[in-house]
C-alpha cells in the first residue's frame, strides 16, 4: 500500500470539487484515474501532492508518520508531481533542468556542497532514458518543443527518490511518438516499486498505462475498475453517466467540376513548411495529420497569417493574398483556433463576454465606439448557443478547459469567417465537449464554409473529416479517404522514412 | 481538468447580485479611496479651517490638474504593461519650448506648440516601443535624460517668460462656477480617457493587448499601432500638462516637472491599476492624483519640512502597495481561482 485516501473532500465557494473519495494506491502498480473535465480528478491529484489543501478527510503515504497536509510533507513523504504544463526554466541547460530539484531546500543547497555535473554521462543517461538522448545536455531549453518539454520533465524521476509519481496530463501536449517513451519510463518506476497514478482522458493511453482505473464524477469516485477486466467502452459510460452517441460523419460534399476551391495553396514554404499544396473546397473539412516537427502546424499557421511565409502562394476563392501577419488574415475573414488556448487563445483578464467578442468587436462598434447594448446581447446569445459554463462576467481563466475552448471558438466563429484552420481543437478536453465542438465543426462547413483541422489523434480526423492530408518533413505524403483508412494507415504513413 | 469555480449553468448569473451587493464588493476593492478618506480627516482634525478653505482648495486643485492630466498620461501606458519615465522631462521640455518659441507671443499658439512637442516624443517614444520591440523601461529612460538635457540648453537654466505673461496667468485664475478651469481641463480628460478605454475598440484592444499580447497578436489585433497610439496620446497629454504649468506659473522653469514622472507612476499604482498591464481603471488614478495632491498639500499646512515630504510620500507608497496585496490575498482566499487545468 503506498497510500490511502479517506474520505477526502475538496470544497470551493459554490462548488464541491472532490465530495468524499476513498481511494488507494499499491506499490509497483500505476492507477489510471478518469473523469470529465470538473469531474475532480486533477484536484485529487493536487491534494495528494499536498499542492491544494483538504477541506476535509485525510490522505495518508506509508512510511510517513501523519497525514501530509501540503507540499513540502508530500515532497518529503515521497510525492513527485508531474504537471501538466512542465516546469522548465528556459533560461538553463537542458542538464541543469534535469537536476532541477536538487535546489530544493534540504543537504543539497548549503553553500558547501558539491555541484551536481549537469553534462555528466548520468545525465545523459537519464535523458536517453525518455528519448531525448540526441539534445546536448549545455543546449539551453528554451529552443525546445513542447512535447521534449514534457519529457525533460519526466527524466527527473530518474534522479529524485520517490515512491509516488503523479502524472497529471502529462501526455496532452505530447504526441504519440513521446508515448512509448513515457511508457517505457513508467514501465522502469512500476519495476523499482513507485506507485504511479496517471491522470487522464486519454482512454487509449490509461488503457495502454494502467493496472486500475478510477473514475470520477461530479467529485465522487463512480468506481474502481481491473483495467484488464473492462474496456474504453465502459470507462466513457461510466465517465459521463450515459452511453455516448457516436458522431456521425459529416455528409459527403460534392464538388462541382468546376468549383473554386474555398482555400488553394500552392508550393507554400514557411517554417518546417517545404512546398506544400492542397485545396480545399467549400463545405469541406479536411484533416491534416503529422507528427511534431512534420510541418503541420507550420501550414496552419502560415495560411493564417500567424507566421509569414517564406515562399508559394495562397488563394482564398480563387483570388491571391497576402497575409504578413494576423490583422491581414482576419481582414480576408480566415480564422485560426490556436493550439495554444492559455498563451494565444483568449485574454486572461477579459470574461467570457470580452473574450468572445475580442475579434468581432468592430463589427458591433460605430466609429469605433462599442455599441454596448448590441454586444451585451449578442454575447448572452452566445454563451447560452455554445452552451459556456458561468455566465458573460465570469473569467475564462477560470473556467474548465472544455468551456475555455468554446469561449475561443465562439470569439472565432462570431467574426463569420470565410475559411477556419483549427490547430488543436480538442486538446485538453473531455468527451462531452468534444462532441459539442465537433457538432459546431460540422455546423460551420454545413454553412459552405471551408476548413482545415490540425491534429496529432489520428482517431479524431478519422471521424470528423471528408479528407485527411498526411504530412511528413514538412511536405504532403498521402491522402486519405476516411471512409477507407484507419489509424494505423495514418500513423504508419507518418512515421516511415524514405529510402 | 480541473476544480475551477464552475458555476453550475445558470446563465446571466451576474444579474443575479443586486445592486447593493455590487456596491459593496466595489467599495471594498477602493482602498485607495480609503487612503483619501482617512487622509482628509485627518486633514479636518488638525488644519480643518485652513484646508477646506476656499484659497487651499482652489490650490489644491490647480497642484492636481498638472500631474493629474500626466497620470492620465501614464495610465494608459502602464495598462499596455509598459512604464513611460519621461513624463516629468517631456512635459518640462513643453512647457519651456511653448514659453520660449516666437517669444511666447499667445497662449493658443502656446497649447499647438506644447502638444506639438508632447506628441513627438511620444511617437518617438511610442516607435521604439512598437515598432522597434524595445524595453518601454529603456527607451523612456532615454528620453528622460534627452528631453531634461533640451530643457537646460533651451534656456541655459534660465527661467523663460512668455511674452504672453498676463495672458497665461490670467487663464490660469480664471474659474467657472467657482472651479478652476485648469481642474476642469483635466477632470475633461479624465473623462475623455475613461470614454475612449471602456467604450471604444481602442480601449479594449489597449486591456488585451496589456493582459496577453500574444491572445492580442493571435486575434489579428493591431498591436503595433495601438501601442503606438498609446504612447502617442500618453505624449498629448503629457504636452497639456506643460501648457498648464505654463498656465499656472507663467513662467517656464528648467525644473518644470523634475521627478514628476515617480509621482505619477505612484499614483497610478495606488489607483490599484497593474504594473505589468492589462487593468487598472481611470477613476482609481484620479483618485490616486487626488491622494497625492492632499498629502503634499497637509504636510505644508502642518509645516514639515520638505526633507521629510519626501519621505512620507514614499512611506504612503509602501503602504499602499502593502495594502493592495493584502486585498489580494484575502480575495484569493474567499475565491480561490484556480488556474483551469483542462
Amino acid at each position: 500500500m503506498a497510500f490511502t485516501a479517506v474520505g477526502v473532500k475538496k470544497h470551493y465557494p459554490g462548488v464541491k470539487a472532490l465530495d468524499g473519495v476513498d481511494l488507494e494506491g499499491y506499490a509497483g502498480s500505476v492507477l489510471g484515474i478518469c473523469g470529465a473535465n470538473g469531474a475532480g480528478k486533477s484536484t485529487f491529484a493536487k491534494l495528494l501532492a499536498g499542492v491544494e489543501t483538504l477541506t476535509d478527510g485525510e490522505i495518508t503515504i506509508s512510511g510517513f508518520p501523519h497525514p501530509v497536509r501540503n507540499a513540502a510533507e508530500a515532497e518529503r513523504a515521497g510525492v513527485l508531481m508531474m504537471h501538466q504544463e512542465p516546469l522548465i526554466i528556459d533560461d538553463f541547460t537542458v542538464g541543469e533542468n534535469v537536476w532541477l530539484y536538487k535546489l530544493r531546500e534540504g543537504r543539497d543547497i548549503r553553500p558547501w556542497a558539491r555541484k551536481v555535473d549537469t553534462n555528466s554521462a548520468e545525465t545523459r543517461e537519464v535523458l536517453q532514458g525518455v528519448g531525448l538522448g540526441h539534445l546536448s545536455t549545455r543546449q539551453l531549453a528554451r529552443g525546445l518543443g513542447p512535447g521534449q518539454r514534457q519529457m525533460l520533465s519526466l527524466s527527473r524521476a530518474a534522479v529524485t527518490k520517490h515512491k509516488i509519481m503523479i502524472l497529471d496530463e502529462t501526455t496532452a501536449s505530447t504526441s504519440e511518438e513521446h508515448f512509448n517513451d513515457i511508457l517505457r519510463l513508467v514501465e522502469r518506476e512500476k519495476n523499482e516499486g513507485t506507485s504511479i497514478i496517471f491522470v487522464s482522458h486519454r482512454l487509449n493511453e490509461v488503457f495502454a498505462m494502467c493496472d486500475r482505473i478510477a473514475v470520477l464524477r461530479n467529485g465522487t469516485l463512480v468506481k474502481v475498475l481491473d483495467a484488464a477486466e473492462t474496456d474504453p467502452d465502459e470507462v466513457t459510460a461510466l465517465m459521463i453517466g450515459q452511453a455516448l452517441k457516436a458522431l456521425a460523419r459529416p455528409d459527403p460534399v460534392h464538388a462541382a467540376p468546376d468549383q473554386v476551391p474555398a482555400l488553394s495553396v500552392r508550393d507554400l514554404h514557411g517554417g518546417s513548411a517545404n512546398g506544400v499544396s492542397f485545396d480545399v473546397n467549400p463545405g469541406e473539412i479536411v484533416g491534416l495529420y503529422g507528427l511534431v516537427g512534420s510541418g503541420r502546424s507550420s501550414v496552419a499557421r502560415t495560411i493564417t497569417g500567424q507566421r509569414p511565409a517564406a515562399g508559394g502562394s495562397i488563394k482564398l476563392h480563387g483570388r491571391e493574398v497576402s497575409l504578413p501577419n494576423p490583422t491581414a488574415a482576419v481582414a480576408m475573414g480566415i480564422a485560426y483556433l490556436t493550439e495554444d488556448r492559455r498563451l494565444e487563445g483568449f485574454v486572461k483578464d477579459f470574461d467570457n463576454g470580452e473574450n468572445m467578442s475580442l475579434v468581432a468587436l468592430p463589427t458591433m462598434a460605430k466609429a469605433g465606439v462599442v455599441d454596448a447594448k448590441r454586444e451585451k446581447t449578442r454575447i448572452r446569445e452566445l454563451i447560452s448557443e455554445y452552451q459556456v459554463k458561468g455566465g458573460t462576467k465570469t473569467y475564462t481563466r477560470n473556467l474548465s478547459g472544455g468551456n475555455q475552448q468554446k469561449v475561443v471558438v465562439a470569439k472565432w466563429l462570431e467574426t463569420d469567417p470565410e475559411f477556419v484552420v483549427l490547430d488543436e481543437p480538442t486538446k485538453g478536453i473531455d468527451v462531452g465537449a468534444r462532441s459539442n465542438i465537433y457538432q459546431i465543426i460540422h455546423g460551420v462547413a454545413a454553412r459552405g464554409k471551408g476548413i482545415l483541422v490540425v491534429s496529432s489523434e489520428a482517431e479524431e480526423l478519422l471521424s470528423l473529416c471528408h479528407r485527411i492530408l498526411v504530412m511528413r518533413n514538412g511536405e504532403i505524403v498521402a491522402e486519405f479517404d476516411p471512409e477507407h483508412a484507419t489509424t494505423d494507415d495514418l500513423v504508419r504513413t507518418a512515421l516511415t522514412h524514405e529510402g | 481538468m480541473t476544480a475551477t469555480p464552475t458555476v453550475p449553468p445558470v446563465h446571466h448569473h451576474e444579474e443575479d447580485t443586486s445592486r447593493g451587493t455590487a456596491i459593496s464588493t466595489w467599495l471594498k476593492g477602493q482602498y485607495a479611496l480609503y487612503i483619501l478618506l482617512a487622509l482628509l480627516i485627518v486633514a479636518t482634525i488638525t488644519r480643518g479651517s485652513i484646508f477646506w478653505g476656499r484659497t487651499n482648495l482652489t490650490n489644491l486643485l490647480l497642484q492636481m490638474s498638472i500631474i493629474g492630466v500626466v497620470v492620465l498620461a501614464q495610465l494608459i501606458v502602464v495598462l499596455t504593461g509598459g512604464i513611460d519615465i519621461s513624463v516629468g522631462s517631456a512635459l518640462g521640455l513643453a512647457a519651456v519650448v511653448a514659453a520660449g518659441l516666437f517669444g511666447g507671443p499667445s497662449v493658443l499658439l502656446g497649447l499647438v506648440v506644447a502638444l506639438g512637442i508632447g506628441g513627438l516624443i511620444g511617437a518617438v517614444n511610442g516607435w521604439l516601443v512598437a515598432f522597434r520591440g524595445l524595453e518601454p523601461f529603456i527607451v523612456t529612460l532615454g528620453m528622460l535624460a534627452l528631453a531634461r538635457g533640451l530643457v537646460y540648453a533651451y534656456g541655459n537654466g534660465i527661467p523663460i517668460n512668455p511674452e504672453a505673461a498676463d495672458s497665461y496667468a490670467s487663464f490660469g485664475q480664471s474659474t467657472l462656477l467657482g472651479i478652476p478651469v485648469l481642474a476642469l481641463i483635466w477632470l475633461a480628460m479624465a473623462g475623455l480617457i475613461a470614454f475612449l478605454l471602456y467604450r471604444t475598440v481602442w480601449g479594449r484592444r489597449v486591456y488585451a493587448i496589456g493582459s496577453n499580447v500574444e491572445a492580442a497578436r493571435s486575434s489579428g489585433i493591431p498591436v503595433k499601432a495601438t501601442l503606438w497610439s498609446v504612447y502617442i496620446l500618453a505624449g498629448l497629454l503629457v504636452g497639456l500638462g506643460g501648457w498648464l504649468f505654463l498656465a499656472r506659473f507663467a513662467s517656464g522653469t528648467s525644473t518644470a516637472g523634475n521627478l514628476l514622472e515617480l509621482e505619477a507612476i505612484a499614483a497610478v499604482v495606488i489607483g490599484g491599476a497593474r504594473l505589468s498591464g492589462g487593468y487598472g481603471k481611470v477613476f482609481g488614478a484620479v483618485v490616486g492624483t487626488i491622494i497625492f495632491a492632499v498629502i503634499a498639500n497637509l504636510l505644508s499646512l502642518l509645516n514639515v519640512s520638505t526633507f521629510l515630504q519626501d519621505a512620507f510620500r514614499g512611506a504612503l507608497i509602501l503602504v499602499a502597495v502593502t495594502l493592495a496585496t493584502v486585498q489580494i490575498v484575502r480575495k484569493r482566499k474567499t475565491n480561490p481561482t484556480q488556474p483551469a487545468t483542462a
